[in-house]
C-alpha cells in the first residue's frame, strides 16, 4: 500500500492529510505531530484569555478519534527527529517509517527575544493550546502582564488581558502598533481603542532585559522606557518557519528561511511536499516571496499538496494577502501592502481615499468606514489598501484581495455594483467613493504619484 | 544552508529592516499617536548609505535586480488574466442560441 506522511497537525497538515485520504482511500497516510491536540483553531486563543470566547473547547473543530475513523494513521505526541530522502524514511521515536509520498507542515516557531533572561520561567508564546489553558488558570492569580510584541497576537492578547482586568504594558520598537501591516493614519484610534482597554502603550521602546526572581521565574522587564515589575510576560514577536527537519534534509530553503515551493506545493526533491507555515509564497504583486500567512491559505495550500499528491491538478495562486483583526474594538484591515510596506520596497503609487459609512445615513448604528487604496499611477491597477472602521472591513479586503488578483483597477472600482440595503449597506460604496475620488483628481491633475 | 542563501536572507532582512525604519519615521511624522522607531546599533551605515542609494535606483530595476538575484519566486503560473484584461468565458464554454457568436479565446 503507498503510503504518505504528513508532518505537522496544524491547519495545513490536516487538510493535507484529510484531503489526501478521501481522494484516495488506498493510501495509507499518517499523520505525525509532536503536540497531544490536534484540530483546534490556536488563533482563538487570545479572545478565551480574555473571556470573549467562553471556554478552550470551543476552539476544537475535531478530534483525534474521528480523524481515525476517517482512517488516518495518527501518531500524537511522536516527533520526528530525521528525514533520509535517499532511503525515503522518517524517524520518530528512534523508529526508521517509510514513506513513497511526504508532506512537511511543521509549521512556525515563535521568534524568541535575543535578550537576558529570555529562558526565565514565566514568559509564554501563543501557540499550543495545552499550555494556553495552564497559562490562563495561573492568569487568575496574577495581575500586571508585560507584552513584547505589538503584532497582532501581542496587540490581541494586550486587549483581551486588559479587558480581563489585567494590567497590561505593550512594549514594542516600531512607532505605532501593527507597525509592520498597518499604516500611520490608523494609529490613534487603535491606540485609544487599546488604552480604553487598560493597555499602557510603550512604542518605539527596545526590550533590553527580562529579571527573573530567586525562582527563576520573570518578575520585571527592563526596557529603554523603563522596568516594568510583572507576573508574567507574553511574546508576540515574529512567526520564524519551523525548517529544522526541511533543512536538515536538503530542502531548498529561500530568503525567507522558509522551503521553498511551487505552484503545485512541491518542494526541491521528488515526491516531498511542503504547505502552511513552513513554506514561502510569492506575492502576487511582484513575486517576492513572503511568510507569515494566515490559517486559511495554510489549509488551502494543504488541499492543493493532496489533489496533486492524488494525481489531480490544482495550482495554488500567488497570494494579495487578505487581512483583517480587531485592535482593542476596533476593527482594522487591508489588503497587499499598505502605504508603509510599498515606500519601503520603493514601489510608486497613487492614493484613492474615501470615507463611506456601512448602513444607509439615516439607519440606527451606521459607522464610518474609511478606504485608502494604493494603485499603479500609470494602469491605476490596485497595488494595495488600508480599510478600517465598523462593519464590513473583512468583507471589503476580502473582495479587494480577489479585485486586485484579477488585476481590477480603479476605473473598474469606480463604477462597481454594490448592495443598497439600509441595515447592510449605504447607497454608496465606500470602495467606490474612495476610487471615484482618485479620478476626480487625476482629471484636475491632482493625483499625485507618492514613491 | 548554503553560504549564499545565508547571504541573500541576511542581506534582505537587513536591508528590509533599514528600510522600513526610514519610511515608519518619515510617514509616522505629524501622525498622531505615533512616535520615532527604535533604531539599533549599526543602522548609520544602513541609514546613511544604503536608504538613500536604494531609493534613487528606479522601482523597476530593482525589480530586475531581485529577479536577477533570485530573490524572486519561480515555478510559478503567471495569473491566470493580464491586468485590466477584460473577463472572457472560458473556451468550450456552451452559449445559447440567441448569443453573439462566440469570442476568441485569450492569447496565452
Amino acid at each position: 500500500m503507498e503510503r504518505v506522511i504528513v508532518i505537522g497537525g496544524g491547519g495545513a497538515g490536516t487538510a493535507a492529510a484529510t484531503i489526501t485520504k478521501r481522494l484516495n482511500p488506498a493510501l495509507k497516510v499518517s499523520v505525525f505531530t509532536e503536540f497531544s491536540d490536534i484540530a483546534y483553531s490556536p488563533c482563538g486563543i487570545p479572545f478565551v484569555h480574555g473571556r470573549e470566547i467562553p471556554k478552550f473547547e470551543d476552539l476544537f473543530l475535531s478530534t483525534v478519534e474521528r480523524y481515525e475513523e476517517e482512517g488516518l494513521d495518527m501518531r500524537m505526541e511522536t516527533v520526528v527527529t530525521d528525514i533520509d530522502l535517499d532511503r525515503r524514511t522518517i524517524t520518530a521515536k528512534n523508529q526508521p517509517e517509510g514513506f513513497d509520498q511526504l508532506v512537511l507542515c511543521t509549521g512556525f516557531v515563535w521568534e524568541q527575544p535575543d535578550v537576558p533572561g529570555a529562558n526565565l520561567d514565566g514568559l509564554h508564546y501563543v501557540k499550543d493550546i495545552r499550555k494556553s489553558m495552564e497559562f490562563d488558570e495561573q492568569l487568575d492569580s496574577m495581575k500586571r502582564i508585560v507584552v513584547v510584541g505589538a503584532g497582532p497576537v501581542g496587540v490581541e492578547m494586550a486587549g483581551g488581558l486588559a479587558r480581563r482586568g489585567l494590567h497590561v504594558d505593550l512594549v514594542d520598537e516600531g512607532p505605532w502598533v501593527l507597525h509592520e501591516i498597518l499604516d500611520p493614519d490608523v494609529a490613534k484610534p487603535v491606540h485609544d481603542s487599546l488604552e480604553a482597554r487598560g493597555v499602557t502603550l510603550h512604542l518605539g521602546t527596545k526590550t533590553e532585559s527580562f529579571d527573573g526572581n530567586a525562582d527563576g521565574h520573570v518578575a520585571a522587564v527592563t526596557t529603554t522606557d523603563g522596568v516594568f515589575e510583572c507576573d508574567a510576560v507574553v511574546t508576540g514577536l515574529h512567526k520564524i518557519p519551523n525548517t529544522k527537519l526541511a533543512e536538515a534534509a536538503g530542502l531548498k530553503l529561500g530568503t525567507t528561511g522558509a522551503v521553498v515551493v511551487d505552484d503545485h506545493m512541491r518542494t526541491s526533491a521528488p515526491g516531498v511536499w511542503a504547505a502552511g507555515d513552513v513554506v514561502e509564497i510569492p506575492h502576487g504583486l511582484n513575486m517576492i516571496p513572503i511568510t507569515g500567512l494566515t490559517g486559511a491559505h495554510g489549509y488551502a495550500q494543504g488541499r492543493v499538496a493532496a489533489v496533486n499528491i492524488t494525481g489531480g491538478e490544482l495550482a495554488y495562486d500567488p497570494v494579495w494577502v487578505p487581512w483583517g483583526m480587531v485592535g482593542g474594538d476596533y476593527t482594522i484591515g487591508g489588503f497587499s501592502m499598505g502605504e508603509n510596506l510599498a515606500k519601503t520596497l520603493g514601489i510608486p503609487y497613487v492614493l484613492a481615499k474615501g470615507v463611506g459609512i456601512t448602513k444607509a445615513r439615516y439607519y440606527p448604528g451606521a459607522e464610518k468606514t474609511y478606504v485608502k487604496l494604493l494603485a499603479e499611477p500609470d494602469t491605476l491597477r490596485l497595488i494595495g489598501g488600508v480599510i478600517h472602521g465598523g462593519e464590513g472591513v473583512k468583507e471589503r479586503c476580502d473582495f479587494l484581495a480577489f479585485a486586485a488578483k484579477r488585476g481590477a483597477t480603479l476605473y473598474d472600482l469606480a463604477y462597481m455594483e454594490n448592495i443598497y440595503s439600509p441595515p447592510i449597506g449605504a447607497l454608496f460604496e465606500p470602495i467606490q467613493i474612495a476610487a471615484q475620488n482618485a479620478l476626480a483628481a487625476q482629471r484636475e491633475n491632482k493625483l499625485a504619484v507618492v514613491t | 544552508m548554503s553560504s549564499l542563501s545565508d547571504a541573500k536572507r541576511n542581506l534582505r532582512e537587513r536591508a528590509e529592516g533599514a528600510l522600513r525604519r526610514e519610511v515608519l519615521s518619515e510617514l509616522g511624522r505629524d501622525q498622531p499617536g505615533t512616535v520615532e522607531p527604535y533604531r539599533p546599533k549599526g543602522d548609520r551605515f544602513w541609514r546613511l548609505l544604503f536608504v538613500p542609494l536604494y531609493r534613487r535606483i528606479p522601482w523597476t530595476a530593482k525589480e530586475r535586480a531581485m529577479s536577477a538575484l533570485g530573490m524572486t519566486a519561480k515555478g510559478w503560473q503567471p495569473p491566470a488574466r493580464k491586468p485590466g484584461e477584460p473577463w472572457r468565458p472560458p473556451a468550450g464554454a456552451t452559449r445559447s442560441a440567441s448569443a453573439d457568436p462566440p469570442e476568441q479565446p485569450p492569447a496565452a
